[in-house]
């Protein structure tokens, strides 16, 4: 029998713990099964709401290219693989379009032999549409497999809308 | 997506929701669900692997959170403990100066601990004094022996 210690600090370790898509997944499971459907587009619009303001002042201020590099980061350092493709128009792009050719979320579900939420792909659909919200785009799943996550989102600037 | 970096902000807005629901009872019930549906490698662990488990459980998640903390295992003992010096979660949710964290945020993790250890025979003692500052202290100890391990 002995006595172990670990002794760490923050920079020691990169921060990626995978596991709270897992965390996340269950907490959609439980708001659907006791509040209902609706209630989970409800939580994840005062989420995105609340925690992409900054995101959506962003985009107000340099239009899709604040979304462009927030998706590429997110994406990015959950390892990925993504094409972003943008529409030009003037100076900055007024069409994005995001594939992903796997959810690195439902994928680590899938790894632990769990149940993906049937309302899952609302972390995409709603969340892209909470931080739309206010701002001169708007956004839309085009494609969307529920198995692996794979999907199509475009975000494009609502006709009429100035620059 | 709301990636692995955004969870804790979603975690924290979803405690806010289930309380304007159904007040705290609400957020402790999803806390119930959350830990018996969510820690099962906890639970498996300490269940196979005694108070080695919390080592072996927390070994991983610490780390993979970058927490800056010292844990210390004494099997002899049957005590684990952690000393966190800055929580990574609550360190986050505190630096976010556009969004006000769940007042009790720190409570899911007595709730949701708790929960698992005492049924196998361990009593769980946290402290959330200082968690303003992102600082914790847990001590877990198996029941049934003196803190020497006799």
């Amino acid at each position: 029998m002995t006595k172990q210690i670990m002794d760490r600090a923050a920079a020691d370790n990169v921060y990626l713990h995978k596991d709270f898509h897992r965390a996340l997944n269950q907490a959609l499971i439980y708001v659907e099964r006791v509040f209902g459907a609706a209630a989970v587009k409800d939580y994840l619009r005062q989420f995105a709401g609340t925690f992409h303001a900054p995101l959506r002042r962003a985009m107000s201020e340099r239009g899709l290219d604040a979304l462009k590099d927030y998706l590429a980061d997110v994406y990015s350092d959950e390892g990925a693989d993504i094409r972003i493709e943008t529409i030009p128009c003037g100076r900055e792009p007024d069409e994005l379009t995001l594939h992903v050719k796997e959810c690195p979320a439902v994928s680590h579900i899938r790894k632990m032999g769990l149940t993906v939420s049937p309302l899952f792909l609302e972390t995409v659909k709603t969340v892209n549409e909470a931080i739309c919200s206010g701002t001169p785009f708007e956004a839309g799943l085009l494609e969307y497999d529920p198995e692996t996550g794979r999907s199509v989102q475009r975000f494009r600037r609502i006709a009429g809308r100035p620059r | 997506m709301i990636s692995c970096k955004e969870f804790i902000p979603a975690y924290s807005e979803l405690f806010k929701f289930l309380e304007k629901k159904g007040g705290k009872p609400a957020v402790l019930d999803f806390w119930n669900f959350l830990s018996d549906t969510y820690l099962t490698n906890l639970r498996d662990l300490v269940a196979a692997n005694g108070i080695r488990g919390c080592w072996m459980y927390w070994s991983q998640t610490l780390n993979e959170e970058a927490a800056d903390f010292r844990m210390e295992l004494d099997e002899e003992a049957g005590e684990f403990s952690i000393v966190m010096r800055h929580c990574p979660s609550k360190g986050l949710l505190n630096g976010l100066t556009h969004m006000e964290p769940y007042a009790d945020y720190c409570g899911h993790c007595d709730v949701l601990y708790r929960r698992v250890l005492e049924p196998l025979g361990y009593e769980y003692l946290v402290d959330l004094s200082e968690t303003g500052e992102a600082r914790c202290k847990v001590v877990i100890r198996r029941l049934g022996r003196s803190p020497s391990g006799g």
